[in-house]
């Protein structure tokens, strides 16, 4: 370890990745024990055909906002995607940490390279559809 | 079969897949694909989308670990990722409009490809001089040693390693699973970075190139509640045990069986696809 200052981020970005995974996870067995109260004993959704369409395919809890209002609104589905929001924020978190970090540190090269990944993954996850 | 049943043994089966995955370095999404197209009959298109949230869960739930140890090597990490995130970007453009019997026939490659690479020497590739591009973009790093030391290491050919990580950006947008095999070839083999540093490094990169095309996937509907619920608790848990048995297991005959596992899951991948049956 060269200085304490790298210890305490590198600290920082294992603790988030612990939580994120954490509280993904305990929302996943949220919306699953509520999914599985309410429909558990209904035959298995047919997944073997992806619809091809894609309007079809698109359900409430493909939005951020049908994800939301389902999480207020206490569906189990809601909070279920909810988790899987939360766990691929955990990446993104890792991404945008390790950016404060190099300019932290003043290393402008590696904090431009760091800003690219995370510019890649917003813009695709705005238009990206 | 009632949604209770299915997700009891998608529970169990991503347990067993997070725990595989973490014990050979593949990852929760190798086994976590078969499992869905194969036993369920479930189509690609939802299996892929599950296959990266099985991705996510190793690579962040293993990562907390790997990131105290000082192994991975951020920068460099952090540099192919450009690579991979726009290599994801486009594969996952590119899947929608891919039939399942091509996604099974690239995934079947794929398995070979890892079983194959499973089989070769573990380097530390020790005295490799550095090539001038790796030297300015910083990438030359240490890894500590059993006995609390650090040793460096230098690296070349940067811009082979960066095309080759493209690829599995690609792979990785359109199967789902991390293509480490890609990236460990990338790194260890091209660009000569001592393996641990390469498998390690691999990982953290894994989960950000898997969110890179997950993100769009989620937005198609690609990613359904009721897989990915089981899938997401399941490999995370088996990831954790995983985790904590490696430190005091000797895994190589695991990683034998588990090598002509994947090489029977891949042929039967291939036939299935050429045949037209998905």
């Amino acid at each position: 370890m060269k200085n304490t200052a790298k210890t305490d981020i590198q600290l920082l970005i294992a603790r988030t990745l612990r939580w994120g995974v954490g509280i993904a996870c305990a929302l996943a067995v949220v919306g699953g024990a509520m999914y599985l109260w309410q429909h558990g004993g209904e035959p298995m959704k047919d997944y073997t055909r992806f619809p091809a369409d894609a309007d079809t395919a698109r359900t409430a809890y493909t939005t951020l906002e049908g994800i939301f209002s389902g999480v207020v609104g206490f569906t189990a589905v809601g909070w279920i995607q909810f988790g899987v929001v939360v766990l691929l924020l955990t990446p993104v978190m890792r991404v945008a940490l390790s950016l404060v970090d190099f300019v932290k540190e003043r290393d402008w090269l590696y904090a431009f390279i760091t800003a690219v990944v995370l510019f890649v993954i917003i813009v695709n996850s705005i238009g990206g559809y | 079969m009632t949604i209770l049943a299915f997700t009891i043994i998608l529970l169990v089966g991503a347990y067993l897949a997070g725990l595989l995955g973490s014990l050979t370095g593949l990852g929760g999404g190798v086994v976590v694909i078969p499992l869905l197209t194969l036993a369920f009959g479930v189509d690609f298109h939802y299996a892929v989308g599950a296959a990266l949230v099985a991705s996510i869960s190793t690579s962040s739930g293993s990562g907390s670990a790997y990131v105290k140890e000082g192994i991975t090597n951020i920068r460099l990490g952090m540099f192919l990722e450009i690579a991979t995130t726009i290599g994801a970007v486009c594969g996952a453009a590119v899947a929608i409009w891919l039939d399942n019997n091509i996604i099974a026939i690239l995934y079947g490659g794929v398995l070979i490809l890892t079983a194959a690479m499973q089989q070769r020497q573990k380097s530390d590739h020790d005295g490799v001089v550095g090539s001038e591009a790796a030297r300015r973009l910083k990438l030359f790093g240490s890894w500590p040693q059993k006995d609390g030391s650090f040793k460096s290491y230098q690296l070349k050919h940067v811009g082979g390693g960066f095309g080759v990580m493209y690829i599995a950006g690609i792979l990785s947008g359109i199967l789902g699973i991390g293509s480490g095999v890609l990236k460990v070839i990338a790194m260890d083999g091209i660009m000569k970075v001592p393996f641990k540093v390469s498998t390690t490094t691999s990982n953290f990169m894994m989960g950000v190139t898997a969110c890179a095309s997950a993100v769009v996937y989620i937005q198609r509907g690609q990613i359904e509640p009721g897989i990915a619920c089981p899938v997401l608790i399941g490999v995370l848990f088996g990831a954790l045990t995983g985790a904590r048995l490696l430190k005091r297991l000797d895994v190589r005959v695991l990683r034998q069986i588990f090598c002509v596992a994947i090489l029977l899951v891949a042929i039967n991948m291939i036939y299935q696809g050429f045949s037209g049956q998905f």
